[in-house]
């Protein structure tokens, strides 16, 4: 399977974005786009539930880079939530697990 | 010359190795048809889910920068060889480009991290052998490594 599918969820005033699939050079315009519009929607800080994330490379780091940027000017910050052991080790070896809050 | 015409005369990966060859598009959208290809291949030769993904991951990174920098041309293709031994397996990744920016093999600065330049980090850290070429009149070549059972 190529494509990711995005949903949106209030969870008592967080809001979280759940991304399902694959992130890859084919669809991470369409991640941004969906992430950037939920940086616009919402005032708080953004969670992304990556529990059916199954498959990420640097083009899906690329757009979480340039979002948290744009979050951190606001004094906003991103969790990235229930990442795969495949994802979680794409941030560990290039230490962006360092910038990136990431949640069991 | 085409582009298969000249990826033949490079150098072949050695011949007691199983090749397949994937010639593909520079569209995003076949990328995953590599990674499909690596995983396979991957499996098959008795790697671990963990190094697998890896794998998968290097591959794409690669077809990622071929798409980005080395198809300069629209309709151009690129090249994907997978060299198939008994205790490894090589990946060679050839397009038209001119190659690569050695900064990008660095440690991302995470005091100001870039959007993009990650993808051959990436490539470097995941597999155990990693070679650049550069021919002016071949393109760019990214050939990796991948030792069973290290």
């Amino acid at each position: 399977m190529s494509g990711a599918e995005y949903c949106y969820q209030n969870d008592g005033g967080r809001c979280v974005v759940k991304v399902k699939g694959e992130i890859d050079i084919y669809t991470a315009a369409e991640f941004k786009k969906q992430i950037n519009a939920a940086i616009e929607e919402v005032t708080g800080d953004l969670h992304i539930d990556c529990s059916e994330l199954q498959y990420m490379d640097s083009t899906g780091l690329g757009v979480l880079i340039g979002a948290l940027k744009r979050m951190k000017e606001q004094g906003r910050n991103i969790y990235l939530e229930n990442l795969r052991p495949n994802v979680r080790k794409l941030f560990a070896i290039t230490g962006l697990d360092k910038i990136f809050i990431l949640e069991v | 010359m085409s582009l298969a015409g000249s990826m033949e005369k490079q150098e072949k990966i050695n011949s007691c190795e199983d090749r397949v060859v994937l010639v593909l598009p520079n569209k995003p959208e076949y990328v995953s048809l590599a990674r499909l290809a690596a995983s396979g291949i991957a499996g098959r030769m008795g790697f671990d889910v963990e190094t697998v993904e890896d794998i998968k991951l290097a591959v794409a990174e690669a077809c990622t920068n071929a798409i980005k920098h080395g198809c300069c041309e629209e309709n151009s293709e690129y090249r994907i060889e997978f060299g198939v031994g008994a205790k490894c397996l090589t990946i060679s990744i050839a397009d038209r480009g001119c190659g690569m920016d050695k900064k990008d093999l660095c440690q991302p600065d995470l005091q100001n991290p870039r959007e993009g330049g990650l993808g051959l980090f990436i490539i470097n850290t995941l597999m155990d052998g990693v070679e650049f070429k550069t021919a002016p009149n071949t393109g760019f070549t990214i050939t990796m490594k991948k030792y069973l059972g290290v």
